[in-house]
Protein backbone atom coordinates (compact mmCIF):
# COMPACT_ATOMS: atom_id res chain seq x y z
CA UNK A 1 0.00 0.00 0.00
CA UNK A 2 1.40 3.34 -1.01
CA UNK A 3 1.67 6.10 1.59
CA UNK A 4 2.45 4.04 4.70
CA UNK A 5 4.61 6.18 7.00
CA UNK A 6 8.15 4.74 7.26
CA UNK A 7 8.04 4.96 11.07
CA UNK A 8 5.23 2.40 11.10
CA UNK A 9 7.52 -0.12 9.38
CA UNK A 10 10.18 0.62 12.00
CA UNK A 11 7.66 -0.03 14.79
CA UNK A 12 6.58 -3.28 13.15
CA UNK A 13 10.18 -4.51 12.81
CA UNK A 14 10.89 -3.62 16.43
CA UNK A 15 7.80 -5.53 17.52
CA UNK A 16 8.93 -8.61 15.61
CA UNK A 17 12.33 -8.41 17.29
CA UNK A 18 10.72 -7.95 20.69
CA UNK A 19 8.04 -10.61 20.56
CA UNK A 20 9.27 -13.12 18.02
CA UNK A 21 7.07 -14.93 15.53
CA UNK A 22 4.24 -15.56 17.97
CA UNK A 23 3.73 -11.97 19.08
CA UNK A 24 3.08 -10.82 22.67
CA UNK A 25 1.67 -13.78 24.60
CA UNK A 26 1.22 -11.95 27.84
CA UNK A 27 2.56 -14.75 30.03
CA UNK A 28 6.31 -15.24 30.10
CA UNK A 29 5.99 -18.98 30.58
CA UNK A 30 3.93 -19.43 27.47
CA UNK A 31 6.39 -17.33 25.53
CA UNK A 32 9.30 -19.41 26.84
CA UNK A 33 7.37 -22.58 26.06
CA UNK A 34 6.74 -21.59 22.48
CA UNK A 35 10.28 -20.40 21.96
CA UNK A 36 11.82 -23.53 23.45
CA UNK A 37 9.64 -25.85 21.41
CA UNK A 38 10.27 -23.80 18.32
CA UNK A 39 14.00 -24.10 18.93
CA UNK A 40 13.64 -27.87 19.33
CA UNK A 41 11.66 -27.95 16.09
CA UNK A 42 14.18 -25.93 14.09
CA UNK A 43 17.07 -27.72 15.79
CA UNK A 44 15.77 -31.03 14.44
CA UNK A 45 15.29 -29.61 10.96
CA UNK A 46 18.89 -28.36 11.10
CA UNK A 47 20.14 -31.68 12.48
CA UNK A 48 21.63 -29.98 15.54
CA UNK A 49 21.54 -32.78 18.10
CA UNK A 50 23.33 -30.85 20.84
CA UNK A 51 20.92 -27.93 20.63
CA UNK A 52 17.92 -30.26 20.66
CA UNK A 53 19.20 -32.16 23.70
CA UNK A 54 19.90 -28.92 25.54
CA UNK A 55 16.50 -27.44 24.73
CA UNK A 56 14.59 -30.61 25.67
CA UNK A 57 16.37 -30.57 29.04
CA UNK A 58 15.53 -26.90 29.43
CA UNK A 59 11.90 -27.51 28.51
CA UNK A 60 11.58 -30.33 31.03
CA UNK A 61 13.25 -28.25 33.75
CA UNK A 62 10.83 -25.43 32.99
CA UNK A 63 7.99 -27.83 33.71
CA UNK A 64 6.65 -28.19 30.20
CA UNK A 65 4.53 -31.23 29.50
CA UNK A 66 6.61 -34.07 28.00
CA UNK A 67 3.67 -34.90 25.76
CA UNK A 68 3.66 -31.35 24.40
CA UNK A 69 7.42 -31.39 23.79
CA UNK A 70 7.02 -34.68 21.96
CA UNK A 71 4.07 -33.70 19.80
CA UNK A 72 4.76 -30.04 19.06
CA UNK A 73 8.53 -30.37 18.98
CA UNK A 74 9.81 -33.79 17.94
CA UNK A 75 6.87 -35.29 16.06
CA UNK A 76 5.98 -32.04 14.31
CA UNK A 77 9.58 -31.57 13.19
CA UNK A 78 9.91 -35.10 11.85
CA UNK A 79 6.63 -34.73 10.04
CA UNK A 80 8.10 -31.65 8.36
CA UNK A 81 11.28 -33.61 7.57
CA UNK A 82 9.09 -36.23 5.86
CA UNK A 83 7.34 -33.54 3.86
CA UNK A 84 10.62 -31.97 2.79
CA UNK A 85 11.91 -35.41 1.77
CA UNK A 86 8.82 -36.13 -0.29
CA UNK A 87 9.16 -32.73 -1.97
CA UNK A 88 12.80 -33.34 -2.86
CA UNK A 89 14.07 -30.58 -0.59
CA UNK A 90 15.69 -32.99 1.87
CA UNK A 91 17.69 -36.04 0.87
CA UNK A 92 19.09 -38.92 2.87
CA UNK A 93 21.93 -36.96 4.55
CA UNK A 94 19.61 -34.20 5.79
CA UNK A 95 17.04 -36.76 6.89
CA UNK A 96 19.62 -38.80 8.77
CA UNK A 97 21.04 -35.96 10.80
CA UNK A 98 17.55 -34.61 11.54
CA UNK A 99 16.49 -38.04 12.78
CA UNK A 100 19.60 -38.30 14.89
CA UNK A 101 18.85 -34.93 16.50
CA UNK A 102 15.29 -36.08 17.16
CA UNK A 103 16.64 -39.24 18.82
CA UNK A 104 18.92 -37.17 21.05
CA UNK A 105 15.85 -35.31 22.31
CA UNK A 106 13.71 -38.41 22.57
CA UNK A 107 16.29 -40.20 24.69
CA UNK A 108 16.02 -37.45 27.30
CA UNK A 109 12.27 -37.27 27.01
CA UNK A 110 11.51 -40.98 27.34
CA UNK A 111 11.71 -41.30 31.15
CA UNK A 112 9.36 -38.32 31.57
CA UNK A 113 6.96 -39.71 28.98
CA UNK A 114 6.86 -43.00 30.89
CA UNK A 115 6.39 -41.19 34.24
CA UNK A 116 3.45 -39.21 32.91
CA UNK A 117 1.85 -42.26 31.28
CA UNK A 118 2.19 -41.06 27.70
CA UNK A 119 1.85 -44.05 25.43
CA UNK A 120 3.43 -44.59 22.03
CA UNK A 121 1.02 -44.54 19.10
CA UNK A 122 2.06 -48.11 18.35
CA UNK A 123 4.88 -50.60 18.67
CA UNK A 124 7.00 -51.72 15.71
CA UNK A 125 9.67 -54.39 15.40
CA UNK A 126 11.92 -53.79 12.43
CA UNK A 127 14.86 -55.49 10.76
CA UNK A 128 16.47 -56.39 7.47
CA UNK A 129 15.69 -59.91 6.32
CA UNK A 130 18.02 -62.90 6.45
CA UNK A 131 21.12 -62.43 4.33
CA UNK A 132 20.71 -58.68 3.94
CA UNK A 133 23.17 -56.39 5.69
CA UNK A 134 22.04 -53.13 4.10
CA UNK A 135 20.73 -51.16 7.02
CA UNK A 136 20.39 -47.58 5.91
CA UNK A 137 16.83 -47.88 4.63
CA UNK A 138 15.77 -49.82 7.69
CA UNK A 139 17.42 -47.25 9.97
CA UNK A 140 15.71 -44.37 8.21
CA UNK A 141 12.30 -46.01 8.44
CA UNK A 142 12.90 -46.84 12.10
CA UNK A 143 13.88 -43.29 12.93
CA UNK A 144 10.98 -41.79 11.01
CA UNK A 145 8.58 -44.11 12.84
CA UNK A 146 10.10 -43.05 16.15
CA UNK A 147 9.73 -39.48 15.07
CA UNK A 148 6.04 -40.15 14.44
CA UNK A 149 5.55 -41.35 18.00
CA UNK A 150 5.96 -45.11 17.51
CA UNK A 151 7.97 -47.27 19.86
CA UNK A 152 10.54 -48.97 17.64
CA UNK A 153 12.36 -52.16 18.50
CA UNK A 154 15.24 -52.49 16.05
CA UNK A 155 16.27 -56.11 15.62
CA UNK A 156 19.19 -55.13 13.36
CA UNK A 157 20.33 -56.74 10.12
CA UNK A 158 20.32 -60.28 8.72
CA UNK A 159 17.29 -61.33 10.79
CA UNK A 160 16.22 -64.92 10.24
CA UNK A 161 12.49 -65.71 9.97
CA UNK A 162 12.48 -67.45 13.36
CA UNK A 163 14.08 -64.38 14.98
CA UNK A 164 11.29 -62.17 13.59
CA UNK A 165 8.75 -64.70 14.91
CA UNK A 166 10.37 -64.71 18.35
CA UNK A 167 10.37 -60.93 18.43
CA UNK A 168 6.67 -60.81 17.58
CA UNK A 169 5.98 -63.34 20.31
CA UNK A 170 8.07 -61.46 22.86
CA UNK A 171 7.26 -57.82 22.13
CA UNK A 172 3.72 -58.19 20.79
CA UNK A 173 4.14 -55.33 18.31
CA UNK A 174 1.35 -53.76 16.30
CA UNK A 175 3.56 -53.81 13.22
CA UNK A 176 6.44 -55.92 11.97
CA UNK A 177 8.57 -54.12 9.37
CA UNK A 178 10.99 -55.89 7.04
CA UNK A 179 13.54 -54.35 4.70
CA UNK A 180 15.53 -55.85 1.80
CA UNK A 181 17.82 -54.14 -0.69
CA UNK A 182 18.60 -57.16 -2.80
CA UNK A 183 16.54 -59.26 -5.15
CA UNK A 184 18.39 -62.25 -3.74
CA UNK A 185 17.23 -61.59 -0.15
CA UNK A 186 13.74 -60.37 -1.05
CA UNK A 187 12.26 -63.93 -0.99
CA UNK A 188 13.10 -64.08 2.73
CA UNK A 189 10.25 -61.64 3.31
CA UNK A 190 7.82 -64.25 2.09
CA UNK A 191 9.59 -66.92 4.14
CA UNK A 192 9.23 -64.75 7.25
CA UNK A 193 5.52 -64.19 6.67
CA UNK A 194 5.08 -67.93 6.23
CA UNK A 195 7.00 -68.51 9.47
CA UNK A 196 4.64 -66.10 11.23
CA UNK A 197 1.68 -68.03 9.84
CA UNK A 198 3.26 -71.30 10.92
CA UNK A 199 3.64 -69.98 14.45
CA UNK A 200 0.01 -68.87 14.51
CA UNK A 201 0.99 -65.22 14.97
CA UNK A 202 0.13 -63.74 11.58
CA UNK A 203 -3.22 -62.30 12.64
CA UNK A 204 -1.72 -60.60 15.68
CA UNK A 205 0.51 -58.25 13.73
CA UNK A 206 0.45 -56.08 10.62
CA UNK A 207 3.38 -56.64 8.27
CA UNK A 208 4.93 -53.85 6.21
CA UNK A 209 7.83 -54.24 3.80
CA UNK A 210 10.13 -51.97 1.84
CA UNK A 211 13.43 -51.69 0.01
CA UNK A 212 14.76 -50.89 -3.46
CA UNK A 213 13.47 -54.00 -5.30
CA UNK A 214 10.11 -54.13 -3.53
CA UNK A 215 6.92 -53.25 -5.36
CA UNK A 216 3.34 -52.97 -4.20
CA UNK A 217 2.51 -55.91 -6.42
CA UNK A 218 5.14 -58.01 -4.66
CA UNK A 219 3.88 -56.93 -1.24
CA UNK A 220 0.37 -58.00 -2.17
CA UNK A 221 1.57 -61.27 -3.62
CA UNK A 222 3.42 -62.38 -0.48
CA UNK A 223 0.59 -61.31 1.81
CA UNK A 224 2.11 -58.20 3.41
CA UNK A 225 -0.33 -55.62 4.75
CA UNK A 226 1.55 -52.60 3.48
CA UNK A 227 4.42 -51.35 1.36
CA UNK A 228 6.37 -48.14 1.85
CA UNK A 229 8.10 -46.74 -1.22
CA UNK A 230 10.33 -44.63 1.01
CA UNK A 231 10.84 -43.83 4.69
CA UNK A 232 8.32 -41.02 4.74
CA UNK A 233 5.59 -43.03 3.05
CA UNK A 234 6.33 -46.00 5.33
CA UNK A 235 5.22 -43.84 8.26
CA UNK A 236 1.94 -43.02 6.53
CA UNK A 237 1.33 -46.70 5.82
CA UNK A 238 2.12 -47.63 9.43
CA UNK A 239 -0.23 -44.96 10.74
CA UNK A 240 -3.03 -46.09 8.45
CA UNK A 241 -2.61 -49.72 9.50
CA UNK A 242 -3.13 -48.95 13.16
CA UNK A 243 -5.93 -46.55 12.42
CA UNK A 244 -3.86 -43.49 13.26
CA UNK B 1 28.27 -55.79 -38.01
CA UNK B 2 29.79 -57.12 -34.79
CA UNK B 3 28.88 -55.89 -31.32
CA UNK B 4 31.76 -53.46 -31.03
CA UNK B 5 30.92 -51.88 -34.38
CA UNK B 6 27.25 -51.85 -33.46
CA UNK B 7 27.98 -49.94 -30.25
CA UNK B 8 30.33 -47.43 -31.84
CA UNK B 9 27.89 -46.68 -34.65
CA UNK B 10 25.03 -46.33 -32.22
CA UNK B 11 26.95 -43.91 -30.00
CA UNK B 12 27.42 -41.67 -33.03
CA UNK B 13 23.74 -41.93 -33.93
CA UNK B 14 24.60 -43.84 -37.11
CA UNK B 15 22.70 -46.76 -38.61
CA UNK B 16 22.90 -50.16 -36.95
CA UNK B 17 21.24 -53.53 -37.58
CA UNK B 18 19.67 -53.40 -34.12
CA UNK B 19 20.14 -51.37 -30.94
CA UNK B 20 22.90 -52.83 -28.76
CA UNK B 21 22.10 -54.60 -25.51
CA UNK B 22 24.45 -53.66 -22.66
CA UNK B 23 22.67 -55.32 -19.74
CA UNK B 24 24.70 -55.69 -16.56
CA UNK B 25 24.91 -59.31 -15.42
CA UNK B 26 26.70 -60.55 -12.32
CA UNK B 27 24.97 -63.09 -10.05
CA UNK B 28 22.83 -64.19 -12.99
CA UNK B 29 25.95 -64.92 -15.04
CA UNK B 30 27.66 -66.99 -12.34
CA UNK B 31 24.61 -69.17 -11.80
CA UNK B 32 23.95 -69.40 -15.53
CA UNK B 33 27.10 -71.51 -15.83
CA UNK B 34 26.40 -73.30 -12.57
CA UNK B 35 29.21 -71.75 -10.54
CA UNK B 36 28.94 -70.46 -6.97
CA UNK B 37 29.22 -66.72 -6.52
CA UNK B 38 32.48 -66.86 -4.56
CA UNK B 39 34.23 -68.32 -7.61
CA UNK B 40 32.78 -65.57 -9.80
CA UNK B 41 34.16 -62.93 -7.41
CA UNK B 42 37.55 -64.48 -6.78
CA UNK B 43 38.55 -66.18 -10.04
CA UNK B 44 38.60 -64.08 -13.18
CA UNK B 45 38.44 -67.22 -15.36
CA UNK B 46 35.00 -68.02 -13.97
CA UNK B 47 33.86 -64.43 -14.46
CA UNK B 48 35.06 -64.49 -18.07
CA UNK B 49 33.43 -67.86 -18.85
CA UNK B 50 30.16 -66.71 -17.31
CA UNK B 51 30.11 -63.49 -19.32
CA UNK B 52 30.94 -65.16 -22.61
CA UNK B 53 28.23 -67.72 -22.07
CA UNK B 54 25.56 -65.13 -21.19
CA UNK B 55 26.58 -62.90 -24.11
CA UNK B 56 26.20 -65.80 -26.50
CA UNK B 57 23.00 -67.25 -25.04
CA UNK B 58 21.14 -63.94 -24.74
CA UNK B 59 22.72 -61.84 -27.53
CA UNK B 60 24.37 -59.33 -25.25
CA UNK B 61 26.68 -56.83 -26.90
CA UNK B 62 29.11 -56.65 -24.02
CA UNK B 63 31.37 -58.62 -21.73
CA UNK B 64 32.12 -57.04 -18.41
CA UNK B 65 34.58 -57.25 -15.54
CA UNK B 66 32.10 -55.84 -13.02
CA UNK B 67 31.37 -58.22 -10.14
CA UNK B 68 30.91 -56.47 -6.78
CA UNK B 69 31.72 -53.11 -5.17
CA UNK B 70 34.63 -54.35 -3.06
CA UNK B 71 37.52 -54.72 -5.52
CA UNK B 72 39.28 -51.49 -4.59
CA UNK B 73 38.10 -51.49 -0.97
CA UNK B 74 39.45 -54.99 -0.31
CA UNK B 75 42.84 -53.95 -1.64
CA UNK B 76 42.71 -50.85 0.56
CA UNK B 77 42.45 -53.35 3.43
CA UNK B 78 38.71 -53.67 4.02
CA UNK B 79 37.78 -57.07 5.45
CA UNK B 80 35.47 -58.80 2.99
CA UNK B 81 34.11 -62.32 3.41
CA UNK B 82 33.08 -64.45 0.47
CA UNK B 83 30.48 -67.01 1.49
CA UNK B 84 30.39 -69.90 -0.93
CA UNK B 85 27.32 -68.89 -2.88
CA UNK B 86 26.12 -65.52 -1.70
CA UNK B 87 27.16 -61.90 -1.96
CA UNK B 88 30.41 -60.62 -0.45
CA UNK B 89 30.00 -59.42 3.10
CA UNK B 90 31.70 -56.58 4.94
CA UNK B 91 30.78 -56.24 8.60
CA UNK B 92 33.12 -53.48 9.74
CA UNK B 93 34.18 -50.38 7.83
CA UNK B 94 37.86 -49.66 7.34
CA UNK B 95 37.48 -46.03 8.37
CA UNK B 96 35.65 -46.40 11.67
CA UNK B 97 36.87 -43.05 12.95
CA UNK B 98 37.77 -40.03 10.79
CA UNK B 99 41.40 -40.15 11.99
CA UNK B 100 41.74 -43.62 10.46
CA UNK B 101 42.26 -41.83 7.15
CA UNK B 102 45.86 -41.25 8.22
CA UNK B 103 46.48 -45.01 8.06
CA UNK B 104 44.93 -45.38 4.61
CA UNK B 105 47.38 -46.59 1.97
CA UNK B 106 46.32 -46.42 -1.67
CA UNK B 107 46.56 -49.85 -3.29
CA UNK B 108 48.45 -50.59 -6.48
CA UNK B 109 45.83 -51.86 -8.96
CA UNK B 110 48.41 -53.93 -10.81
CA UNK B 111 49.33 -55.93 -7.72
CA UNK B 112 46.35 -55.70 -5.35
CA UNK B 113 44.86 -59.22 -5.34
CA UNK B 114 41.29 -58.25 -6.13
CA UNK B 115 42.03 -55.36 -8.46
CA UNK B 116 44.62 -57.30 -10.46
CA UNK B 117 42.12 -60.17 -10.78
CA UNK B 118 39.78 -57.76 -12.58
CA UNK B 119 42.66 -56.64 -14.79
CA UNK B 120 43.31 -60.28 -15.64
CA UNK B 121 39.64 -60.69 -16.55
CA UNK B 122 39.96 -57.78 -18.94
CA UNK B 123 43.09 -59.28 -20.46
CA UNK B 124 41.44 -62.66 -20.94
CA UNK B 125 38.41 -61.02 -22.53
CA UNK B 126 40.75 -59.35 -25.03
CA UNK B 127 42.34 -62.67 -25.88
CA UNK B 128 38.99 -64.31 -26.46
CA UNK B 129 36.74 -61.63 -27.99
CA UNK B 130 38.84 -58.49 -28.42
CA UNK B 131 37.64 -56.37 -31.33
CA UNK B 132 34.34 -58.25 -31.52
CA UNK B 133 32.51 -57.66 -28.24
CA UNK B 134 32.98 -54.44 -26.28
CA UNK B 135 34.97 -55.20 -23.14
CA UNK B 136 33.91 -53.21 -20.10
CA UNK B 137 36.19 -52.63 -17.14
CA UNK B 138 34.82 -51.10 -13.98
CA UNK B 139 35.76 -48.68 -11.19
CA UNK B 140 33.96 -47.33 -8.18
CA UNK B 141 33.23 -43.61 -8.32
CA UNK B 142 35.12 -41.66 -5.67
CA UNK B 143 32.02 -41.10 -3.54
CA UNK B 144 30.92 -44.72 -3.82
CA UNK B 145 34.42 -45.84 -2.86
CA UNK B 146 34.42 -43.51 0.14
CA UNK B 147 31.14 -45.12 1.22
CA UNK B 148 32.65 -48.59 0.75
CA UNK B 149 35.51 -47.68 3.08
CA UNK B 150 33.54 -45.64 5.61
CA UNK B 151 30.00 -47.16 5.33
CA UNK B 152 27.10 -45.52 3.54
CA UNK B 153 25.55 -44.50 6.83
CA UNK B 154 28.59 -42.55 8.07
CA UNK B 155 29.32 -41.10 4.63
CA UNK B 156 25.82 -39.63 4.46
CA UNK B 157 26.51 -37.82 7.72
CA UNK B 158 30.07 -36.86 6.69
CA UNK B 159 28.61 -34.98 3.71
CA UNK B 160 27.17 -32.48 6.16
CA UNK B 161 29.38 -32.77 9.23
CA UNK B 162 32.90 -33.05 7.85
CA UNK B 163 32.88 -32.04 4.18
CA UNK B 164 36.57 -31.11 4.06
CA UNK B 165 37.57 -34.43 5.55
CA UNK B 166 35.38 -36.18 3.01
CA UNK B 167 37.02 -34.29 0.18
CA UNK B 168 40.40 -35.45 1.46
CA UNK B 169 39.14 -39.04 1.25
CA UNK B 170 37.61 -38.46 -2.19
CA UNK B 171 40.97 -37.24 -3.47
CA UNK B 172 42.58 -40.52 -2.46
CA UNK B 173 39.73 -42.49 -4.02
CA UNK B 174 39.76 -40.62 -7.32
CA UNK B 175 43.46 -41.25 -7.82
CA UNK B 176 43.00 -44.97 -7.19
CA UNK B 177 40.05 -45.03 -9.62
CA UNK B 178 42.11 -43.41 -12.39
CA UNK B 179 45.04 -45.76 -11.82
CA UNK B 180 42.66 -48.74 -11.80
CA UNK B 181 40.99 -47.58 -15.01
CA UNK B 182 44.36 -47.18 -16.67
CA UNK B 183 45.56 -50.75 -16.08
CA UNK B 184 42.19 -52.09 -17.27
CA UNK B 185 42.35 -50.05 -20.48
CA UNK B 186 45.94 -51.18 -21.03
CA UNK B 187 44.75 -54.78 -20.58
CA UNK B 188 42.03 -54.39 -23.17
CA UNK B 189 38.98 -52.55 -21.82
CA UNK B 190 37.06 -50.62 -24.50
CA UNK B 191 34.76 -49.08 -21.91
CA UNK B 192 35.27 -48.10 -18.29
CA UNK B 193 32.06 -48.22 -16.30
CA UNK B 194 31.87 -46.14 -13.16
CA UNK B 195 29.42 -46.97 -10.37
CA UNK B 196 28.40 -44.16 -8.03
CA UNK B 197 25.23 -45.53 -6.47
CA UNK B 198 25.13 -43.33 -3.38
CA UNK B 199 24.94 -40.27 -5.61
CA UNK B 200 21.21 -40.84 -6.11
CA UNK B 201 20.62 -40.37 -2.37
CA UNK B 202 22.00 -36.84 -2.13
CA UNK B 203 20.87 -33.42 -3.25
CA UNK B 204 21.86 -31.96 -6.62
CA UNK B 205 24.04 -29.41 -4.82
CA UNK B 206 25.88 -32.17 -2.98
CA UNK B 207 26.18 -34.18 -6.18
CA UNK B 208 27.81 -31.21 -7.88
CA UNK B 209 30.35 -30.86 -5.08
CA UNK B 210 31.07 -34.41 -3.91
CA UNK B 211 30.46 -36.68 -6.92
CA UNK B 212 30.45 -34.88 -10.26
CA UNK B 213 33.93 -33.29 -10.18
CA UNK B 214 35.49 -36.68 -9.44
CA UNK B 215 33.45 -38.43 -12.14
CA UNK B 216 34.64 -35.74 -14.57
CA UNK B 217 38.28 -36.30 -13.65
CA UNK B 218 38.00 -40.07 -14.05
CA UNK B 219 36.18 -39.82 -17.39
CA UNK B 220 38.58 -37.24 -18.74
CA UNK B 221 41.43 -39.61 -17.91
CA UNK B 222 39.53 -42.55 -19.47
CA UNK B 223 39.06 -40.60 -22.68
CA UNK B 224 42.75 -39.67 -22.74
CA UNK B 225 43.47 -43.41 -22.44
CA UNK B 226 41.35 -43.94 -25.56
CA UNK B 227 38.39 -45.73 -23.96
CA UNK B 228 34.70 -44.97 -23.65
CA UNK B 229 33.08 -43.94 -20.35
CA UNK B 230 29.84 -45.27 -18.88
CA UNK B 231 28.20 -43.75 -15.81
CA UNK B 232 25.97 -45.97 -13.66
CA UNK B 233 24.06 -44.47 -10.74
CA UNK B 234 21.37 -46.75 -9.33
CA UNK B 235 18.17 -45.18 -8.09
CA UNK B 236 16.14 -42.13 -8.91
CA UNK B 237 18.42 -39.65 -10.68
CA UNK B 238 15.73 -37.49 -12.28
CA UNK B 239 16.95 -34.43 -10.39
CA UNK B 240 20.61 -34.81 -11.38
CA UNK B 241 20.34 -35.89 -15.02
CA UNK B 242 21.49 -32.51 -16.32
CA UNK B 243 24.53 -32.68 -14.04
CA UNK B 244 25.27 -36.30 -14.96
CA UNK B 245 25.45 -35.25 -18.60
CA UNK B 246 28.26 -32.88 -17.58
CA UNK B 247 30.30 -35.85 -16.29
CA UNK B 248 31.60 -36.43 -19.80
CA UNK B 249 30.26 -40.00 -19.95
CA UNK B 250 29.55 -41.41 -23.41
CA UNK B 251 26.85 -43.67 -21.96
CA UNK B 252 24.61 -42.82 -19.02
CA UNK B 253 22.62 -45.64 -17.42
CA UNK B 254 19.13 -44.73 -16.27
CA UNK B 255 17.50 -46.77 -13.54
CA UNK B 256 13.87 -47.73 -14.01
CA UNK B 257 12.40 -44.84 -12.03
CA UNK B 258 13.98 -42.24 -14.30
CA UNK B 259 11.97 -40.68 -17.11
CA UNK B 260 13.98 -41.84 -20.14
CA UNK B 261 11.79 -39.94 -22.56
CA UNK B 262 12.36 -36.67 -20.76
CA UNK B 263 16.10 -37.32 -20.40
CA UNK B 264 16.46 -38.17 -24.10
CA UNK B 265 14.43 -35.18 -25.23
CA UNK B 266 16.65 -32.83 -23.27
CA UNK B 267 20.09 -34.38 -23.65
CA UNK B 268 19.83 -37.16 -26.25
CA UNK B 269 21.93 -35.13 -28.68
CA UNK B 270 24.83 -35.02 -26.22
CA UNK B 271 24.96 -38.52 -24.78
CA UNK B 272 23.60 -42.06 -25.18
CA UNK B 273 21.15 -43.11 -22.51
CA UNK B 274 20.98 -46.75 -21.54
CA UNK B 275 17.91 -48.28 -20.03
CA UNK B 276 15.67 -48.57 -18.47
CA UNK B 277 13.32 -51.46 -17.80
CA UNK B 278 12.53 -52.25 -14.18
CA UNK B 279 14.91 -55.13 -13.41
CA UNK B 280 12.53 -56.61 -10.84
CA UNK B 281 8.98 -55.87 -11.99
CA UNK B 282 9.76 -56.39 -15.69
CA UNK B 283 12.79 -58.66 -16.04
CA UNK B 284 12.48 -60.83 -12.95
CA UNK B 285 8.75 -60.87 -12.27
CA UNK B 286 7.33 -59.84 -15.64
CA UNK B 287 6.37 -61.83 -18.71
CA UNK B 288 7.99 -62.00 -22.15
CA UNK B 289 5.20 -59.77 -23.45
CA UNK B 290 5.97 -57.21 -20.75
CA UNK B 291 9.69 -57.29 -21.56
CA UNK B 292 9.01 -56.92 -25.29
CA UNK B 293 6.80 -53.89 -24.70
CA UNK B 294 9.19 -52.27 -22.23
CA UNK B 295 12.22 -52.77 -24.49
CA UNK B 296 10.40 -51.34 -27.49
CA UNK B 297 9.16 -48.36 -25.48
CA UNK B 298 12.62 -47.52 -24.13
CA UNK B 299 14.20 -47.66 -27.58
CA UNK B 300 11.41 -45.54 -29.03
CA UNK B 301 11.65 -42.76 -26.47
CA UNK B 302 15.44 -43.00 -26.11
CA UNK B 303 16.05 -41.92 -29.69
CA UNK B 304 18.63 -42.97 -32.28
CA UNK B 305 21.52 -43.21 -29.80
CA UNK B 306 19.69 -45.15 -27.08
CA UNK B 307 21.07 -48.43 -25.79
CA UNK B 308 19.01 -51.22 -24.32
CA UNK B 309 19.42 -52.47 -20.78
CA UNK B 310 17.62 -53.06 -17.54
CA UNK B 311 17.78 -50.14 -15.10
CA UNK B 312 20.27 -52.06 -13.00
CA UNK B 313 21.74 -55.56 -12.80
CA UNK B 314 19.58 -58.26 -14.40
CA UNK B 315 18.58 -60.16 -11.25
CA UNK B 316 19.54 -63.71 -10.54
CA UNK B 317 16.56 -65.92 -11.29
CA UNK B 318 15.34 -63.85 -14.22
CA UNK B 319 13.40 -66.28 -16.45
CA UNK B 320 15.32 -67.10 -19.61
CA UNK B 321 12.26 -66.41 -21.75
CA UNK B 322 12.20 -62.85 -20.41
CA UNK B 323 15.86 -62.33 -21.23
CA UNK B 324 15.29 -63.77 -24.72
CA UNK B 325 12.33 -61.44 -25.14
CA UNK B 326 14.61 -58.42 -24.79
CA UNK B 327 16.80 -59.77 -27.57
CA UNK B 328 13.77 -60.50 -29.77
CA UNK B 329 12.45 -57.01 -29.22
CA UNK B 330 15.74 -55.44 -30.31
CA UNK B 331 15.89 -57.58 -33.47
CA UNK B 332 12.32 -56.62 -34.26
CA UNK B 333 13.06 -52.93 -33.80
CA UNK B 334 15.91 -53.41 -36.23
CA UNK B 335 18.14 -50.70 -37.49
CA UNK B 336 18.12 -47.01 -37.84
CA UNK B 337 19.51 -45.49 -40.97
CA UNK B 338 21.65 -42.73 -39.60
Amino acid sequence: MDGIPPENFVTMIEAVHKYGRYGPLGKNKEKTMDKTIETIYTGILDGNQHLVAQQVTEALNAGLSPDLILKNGLVAAMSEVGRLFENGEYYVPEMLIAARAMQAGLKLLKPSLADTGVKAVGRVVIGTVAGDLHEIGKNLVGMMLEGAGFEVIDLGTDIKPEAFVNAVREYKPDIMAMSALLTTTMPNMEATIKALEGAGLRKQVKVIIGGAPITEEYANRIGADGFGYDASLAVKVARSLIGG
Amino acid sequence: MNSLERLKHRLRGEGVDRPPNLDIVMTFAAHHIGRPLSQFYLDHRVLVDANLCVAEDFNLDIVQAISDPFREAADFGLEVDFPSDSLPVNRKPLLVAPEDIKKLVAPNPATGPRMSDRVEATRLFREKVGGELPIMGWVEGALAEAADLRSVYETMKDLIQRPLWLEELLEICVQVAIAFARVQVEAGADIIGLGDAVASQISPAMYRRFALPYEQRIFQAVHEMGALARLHICGNTNRIIADMVESGADIIDLDWMVDMKCAAEQFGNKVSFLGNMDPVAVMLQGTPAKVLAATAYCMKVGGPRAISGAGCEVPDGTPHENFHAQSRALSKIGGFEG
